[in-house]
């Protein structure tokens, strides 16, 4: 069943045809459309473990749309990195199992069937966007994603939905015609699209500038996707503002679309060979230390649980980058887990926040006080989330502190590492005022007391998460022994 | 030495058991309160049964260890038992025992007794791994869980000042766990993954300046849980602010794994020889001495009982610092000892002074005048702490500063000696007017409300019998300290190893 070649295709068709399908199935069934959404994400999370399961046996594989050879055929490749699929599927589908009883309560039931239709369209989008081999497509599920979610961002219509739904859009929109003209520079000098290709040929290209735009155009825009400071302005009000399911999705999966790219590009140019990439690196690990510091600073003002949620995203967006940048093996391993972790971690927050949120109408520390006694379990999760979070061994966002620490010293840049270390401090002061909010401080409204826990939908999803936060810390060498061997292919002569 | 490797399958019982504890207290709770104390009293007893079952064959130079699993793929977590740990992992287990047994008369009629019983035993947990960890990762894990996980008993009391105290708390120990991170970052990227054993991790050829940046890590990130001077600020108010039973194991243990953790760095990691070359240690001498008498002065002056007691454990920590700073076996054997001996000291004084504010609402010194007439055996063991505290023989206070001042003379600093004794004066200067006033003065004729009330009397057996026992141990580990088998035998054993 591993060995059937056609998962890697039906990974993508399966979620495209059922996000088109859900209004026309949920007609006149409005019960069906959650347990369709949910039917349709089981079935591309088993392409997905299939997938997951082939490359760990016999490492990256490629599938050719309709056998058409490259460079003029479409290309699927599916390597380490791309069992990132894995946790897509893993978030989706349980922020799909939390939107169950949550959409039906906060959002007009005419626009139910399209909420649906447009997360699992930004689910096949970013499945599409890890999977792809081709730079072409890469930019055309990079607009599916994007614009499912800014639509997504402005679904609950709450009255700033929209306004931060437009300004995502502004800056999403801009930076994917940045894309779509840098890969066109790159077309043109190397006349080919698949990116095994382009690495192979841009080793003898001769005119450096067209390649280097390219480089500086796909590098900036990725980094407005990935919400690096300063160009993080879209992200706080669209994550906070979004229904928590969608919020989930954004700070958990859909920033990372930004990372990944990087990374993709990153395996491009070291493919290649014979390019300087240490102006990139630079700049790179110097945005993430500062991404790192100035996401903290921010949230640490902020009163909405949400809106520190999403500035937290910043930072670990931060530590994510300056891995990348580090360039070396293990801060590599410790950015490329730690995409994978921060999903479960930011998931398992931002879904606890929205159950607290959702049951007891308040989004604000001074709101929430004493809500730990009301919501025990929820609340327990927010603090294995923020334990996770700020990193204290041996949860799942210890490793990547860990592993990008010794990165820095291993490229030769302790003082990066001193500044992943101490600012993570920065991150501990917010989640230690959450905490004390929710356990220790007398209500501020006494009514608090009375609410009980989310149902169920609500409740397994963020105990799955907020155990795997746990597990994956424990089990760590699990994710870090699978992303090693990729890792060092990637660096190849450049690998310290 | 050669030292036997034995693996142990029990080992891991030693923290999971108050892991467990933890987990069942809830559901205990749900059956009875009696369930309860019971249930927490005997997998609190097999903690203490598990680390004292290494005992005899640690003496007899076997070393217990095992490979949990591997958390990276590099590096697996390793506890291991060598006499140092097995000392502090008894030391602990048993002071725990006492707290919490004192606990179920104590906090019968405070709030949130599931959260505190749970995150007690959680702490007993995380620091019997420390005491066990067989590699730097593995104290990390464990250090960093100590640390952060004792947030909520720090603040348990949920009053501004609690809530003040806290905040100060996490914010020196998450800056001070900061710089242990990067120690062994460091440490980890130079040597890679060792077990820490006696021969030391480092050597010469990783470069001087590294070298010293690692141990200045070292020293400021487990400086600040061993309150040296500067780095004490949290202790003075952290100890008022919490429960009476958390206060003892906070200075009992707490503090004390600060030094436990710079013994580890000084002869795990670097190891003597290397030390010797750093010549780094004198200036934690100087640091240690100046502790001990600034902690002292200052407690001296301090008229709320709990916080002169925290600038006592700053003070006697500053031995503890002293002994191995001098980097000679009879002060270390002193430091080691006097780990233990502090614990029980300190835990007596805490145990009696949480009985005086239970049953006398006494928070001052100056409220206690007259009071041994109704608390009698509380302040009997009261009296014995505290004298042992000022090195009276034949009291285990004695057998510790009688090390550190052979140790001193051993490595030929005689100025030290002045400073043992002042530390030692200082101590009795702070501690026995407390006890003359209990004694001796009458108490006010006009009782208002702060001072002794005429219904005050004697606490329930079941607080009693704790603080009986620690003050018992007290006199026990001083009258017998040779016994084979009691702290001064694994110490002994423990430095021979150091210093072999």
């Amino acid at each position: 069943m591993v060995s059937w070649p056609h998962w890697l295709v039906t990974i993508i068709i399966v979620p495209l045809v059922g996000a088109v399908l859900t209004p026309v199935v949920g007609r006149g069934r409005p019960k069906v459309i959650p347990i369709w959404a949910l039917g349709i994400m089981t079935a591309t999370s088993l392409a997905a473990l299939m997938l997951i399961i082939r490359v760990a046996q016999e490492g990256p594989f490629s599938y050719l749309v309709g056998g058409w050879a490259r460079p003029y055929g479409i290309e699927l490749h599916f390597d380490e990195f791309s069992a990132s699929v894995g946790i897509i599927c893993l978030v989706g589908w349980l922020a799909l199992l939390f939107s169950y009883h949550y959409v039906a309560e906060t959002i007009p039931a005419r626009r139910v069937p399209y909420f649906y239709t447009l997360v699992l369209l930004n689910l096949t989008g970013m499945i599409g966007f890890v999977v792809t081999g081709d730079l072409f497509n890469l930019f055309v599920f990079l607009e599916i994603l994007s614009l499912s979610a800014y639509a997504l961002v402005a679904v609950s219509g709450e009255h700033i939905a929209e306004m931060a739904a437009f300004k995502y859009l502004v800056m999403g929109a801009v930076s994917s015609i940045v894309v779509l003209l840098s890969i066109g520079l790159l077309y043109s000098v190397t006349g080919s699209l698949n990116m095994a290709d382009i690495a192979s040929r841009l080793a003898g290209v001769e005119q450096r500038l067209p390649v280097m735009l390219a480089l500086a155009g796909l590098a900036m825009s990725f980094m407005v996707k990935a919400a690096l400071f300063p160009l993080h302005i879209w992200l706080p009000d669209a994550h906070s503002i979004a229904p928590s399911p969608v919020s989930a999705i954004l700070s958990g999966l859909v920033v990372k679309v930004g990372v990944f790219g990087l990374l993709r590009v990153y395996q491009i140019f070291y493919g290649a060979g014979t390019y300087d990439l240490t102006g990139l690196n630079t700049a790179l690990v110097w945005l993430g230390a500062i991404s790192i510091v100035m996401g903290a600073f921010f949230a640490i003002f902020q009163e909405d649980i949400k809106m520190m949620l999403a500035y937290s995203t910043i930072s670990n967006i931060g530590y994510i980058v300056m891995g990348l940048g580090l360039a070396s093996q293990y801060s590599l391993i410790g950015a490329t887990v730690h995409i994978f972790n921060h999903a479960l971690i930011k998931g398992t927050l931002f879904l606890a926040a929205g159950a607290i949120i959702h049951k007891t109408g308040y989004r604000t520390l001074t709101d929430l006080r004493g809500v730990g006694k009301a919501m025990p379990v929820t609340c327990m999760a927010v603090s294995i989330g923020a334990i996770s979070i700020v990193g204290i061994p041996p949860t799942a966002g210890f490793l990547c502190k860990w592993y990008i620490a010794l990165g820095a010293f291993q490229a030769g840049k302790p003082a990066f590492g001193i500044a992943l270390i101490f600012g993570a401090l920065f991150i501990f002061i917010y989640y230690i005022r959450m905490v004390n909010s929710f356990y220790f401080q007398k209500p501020t409204h006494p009514e608090i007391l009375e609410v009980g826990e989310a149902p169920l939908s609500m409740l397994i999803p963020i105990l799955v998460l907020a155990t795997l936060c746990l597990v994956m810390g424990i089990l760590g060498r699990i994710p870090i022994s699978f992303i090693e061997p990729a890792v060092i292919r990637m660096l190849g002569p450049f690998g310290g | 030495m050669e030292s036997q490797l034995i693996v142990s399958n029990i080992l891991p019982a030693a923290f999971l058991l108050p892991i467990l504890a933890a987990i069942v207290v809830v559901p205990m709770t749900r059956l009875s309160e009696h369930a309860r104390a019971i249930g927490l009293t005997v997998m609190c007893l097999g903690t203490v049964v598990v680390a004292a079952s290494f005992i005899p064959g640690i003496l007899d130079g076997r070393i217990y260890e095992i490979y949990l699993l591997r958390l990276t793929p590099q590096i697996w977590i390793h506890m291991r038992v060598d006499p140092m740990g097995a000392l502090f992992g008894i030391t602990a287990s048993v002071l725990w025992l006492l707290a919490l047994v004192y606990s179920f008369g104590y906090m019968a009629d405070e709030h949130h007794k599931s959260r505190y019983y749970a995150f007690f035993m959680l702490s007993l947990a995380w620091t019997m791994g420390v005491a066990y960890s067989g590699n730097l990762l593995t104290f990390l894990v464990f250090y960093e869980l100590f640390s952060i996980l004792t947030y909520p008993l720090v603040t348990h009391e949920e009053t501004p000042e609690a809530m003040a105290a806290g905040t100060k708390y996490i914010i020196y120990i998450l800056i001070g766990s900061s710089f242990v991170l990067l120690a062994i970052v460091f440490t980890y990227f130079l040597a890679g993954d060792q077990t820490l054993a006696t021969q030391g991790l480092l050597s010469m050829d990783m470069g001087k300046a590294n070298l010293i940046v690692i141990f200045v890590c070292f020293l400021i990130g487990f400086g600040v849980k061993a309150a040296i001077f500067p780095l004490h600020g949290w202790v003075p108010d952290a100890h008022p602010a919490a429960p009476a039973p958390f206060s003892t194991v906070l200075s009992g243990i707490m503090v004390a794994i600060g030094t436990f953790g710079i013994m580890r760095v000084a002869f795990n990691v670097f190891g003597l020889e290397l030390l010797g070359q750093l010549d780094v240690m004198c200036y934690v001498q100087y640091l240690a001495a100046f502790t001990i008498i600034f902690a002292a002065i200052l407690a001296v002056n301090q008229d709320n009982l709990k916080r002169r007691l925290a600038y006592s454990t700053i003070s006697q920590m500053g031995y503890v610092m002293l002994g191995i700073a001098l980097l000679g076996q009879e002060a270390f054997v002193g430091a080691l000892v006097h780990v233990t001996n502090h614990a029980f000291m300190k835990g007596t004084l805490f145990l009696c002074v949480g009985l005086l504010i239970k049953q006398a609402g006494v928070h001052n010194v100056s409220e206690l005048r007259g009071i041994a007439k109704k608390m009698p055996i509380t302040m009997a063991a009261f009296s014995v702490a505290a004298l042992s505290m000022i090195g009276t023989p034949p009291l285990s206070g004695f057998v510790s500063k009688w090390y550190l001042g052979l140790g001193i003379l051993e490595v030929e600093q005689p100025l030290y000696l002045a400073v043992l004794l002042g530390g030692a004066l200082l101590a009795a200067i702070y501690l026995l007017p407390i006890v003359y006033a209990a004694y001796f003065q009458e108490p006010e004729p006009a009782a208002g409300d702060d001072s002794v009330s005429a219904t005050t009397r004697e606490a329930p057996l079941s607080m009693l019998v704790p603080v009986v026992a620690a003050a018992a141990l007290t006199v026990i580990l001083g009258l017998f300290a040779s016994t084979p088998g009691l702290p001064l035998s694994l110490a002994r054993l423990a430095a021979k190893i150091a210093f072999h």
